[in-house]
């Protein structure tokens, strides 16, 4: 049975993190039809998650123009947002992931994206 | 690769994973977006360092995203480098800066050049043996 398509909204102002996980969703979904949109900051992602149809995964970044992932991750939590939010960021200091997930991610992962870890992220919330 | 080795880590080896036919250049339009990137970033993290009074937050901020885009490609030594140049804006040590910044641009020199002989080097032999020489 076809899998259903996924919607994933990917949070990053860096031209080549984006093209990383661009290539990295393409290469862990397997298909054409999945739908990746881009915000490239945290406001941006706010307004997306606000005018756009429900993500199924959100990846979001920390440090942004205009607003960081932490408080773009609180604020789609405010507005009762549930999708799994998946914090990718450079920064992996224990500091650093408990400020994330403070802010209502529910996981986190180093940069830089690949295959092998969008893969797993898609298994541990249920989108393969 | 065997010249690379203790230049990039296994992250390369990802991005190598993430090309395919439909994007047979993948890695290395990736390793340009890397040099254009950090070509910018040096730039930038020259003029904060000579500027006076010293702001030691924006040189972090401009080391971190510099050691974020390196290691999208697995460059190792340059990414070890930043570790050491973000300890220092930590410590707020101007010359710890200054000294590790000179590091950071020679391994960053370094790792062009050897990249650069590398796809070279591809593009000599063919997409066919590209791809038996990207396993080893």
């Amino acid at each position: 049975m076809a899998r259903k398509m996924i919607r994933v909204l990917l949070v990053e102002d860096e031209e080549i993190h984006r093209v990383m996980a661009r290539a990295a969703v393409k290469a862990a979904a397997g298909t054409e039809d999945d739908v990746l949109d881009l915000a490239e900051n945290g406001a941006a992602a706010v307004r997306r998650v606000r005018e756009v149809a429900p993500y199924d995964l959100i990846l979001m970044d920390r440090q942004m123009p205009v607003m960081d992932g932490h408080e773009a991750t609180r604020r789609i939590r405010a507005m009762g947002v549930t999708t799994p939010i998946v914090a990718v960021s450079s920064d992996g200091l224990p500091a650093d992931v408990e400020a994330f997930i403070g802010a209502g991610a529910d996981y986190f992962t180093p940069k830089p994206l690949s295959k092998e870890k969008l893969g797993n992220i898609l298994a541990k919330f249920g989108l393969t | 690769m065997v010249f690379m080795q203790g230049f990039l880590d296994e992250q390369f080896n990802q991005l190598e994973e993430l090309q395919d036919e439909s994007s047979p250049n993948f890695v290395e339009e990736v390793v340009d977006l890397f040099f254009k990137d950090s070509s910018r970033l040096l730039t930038n993290i020259e003029q904060a360092i000579d500027k006076y009074p010293q702001d030691f937050y924006r040189l972090d901020s401009l080391v971190h995203q510099f050691k974020g885009s390196g290691s999208s490609i697995g460059a190792l030594r340059v990414k070890n480098e930043c570790s050491v140049f973000k300890a220092h804006c930590n410590d707020r040590s101007l010359e710890g800066c200054r000294r590790s910044f000179q590091k950071i641009k020679r391994e960053h020199a370094t790792l062009k050049q050897k990249l650069e002989s590398y796809f070279q080097l591809l593009r000599q032999v063919g997409p066919r043996e590209y791809a038996v020489c990207s396993r080893k």
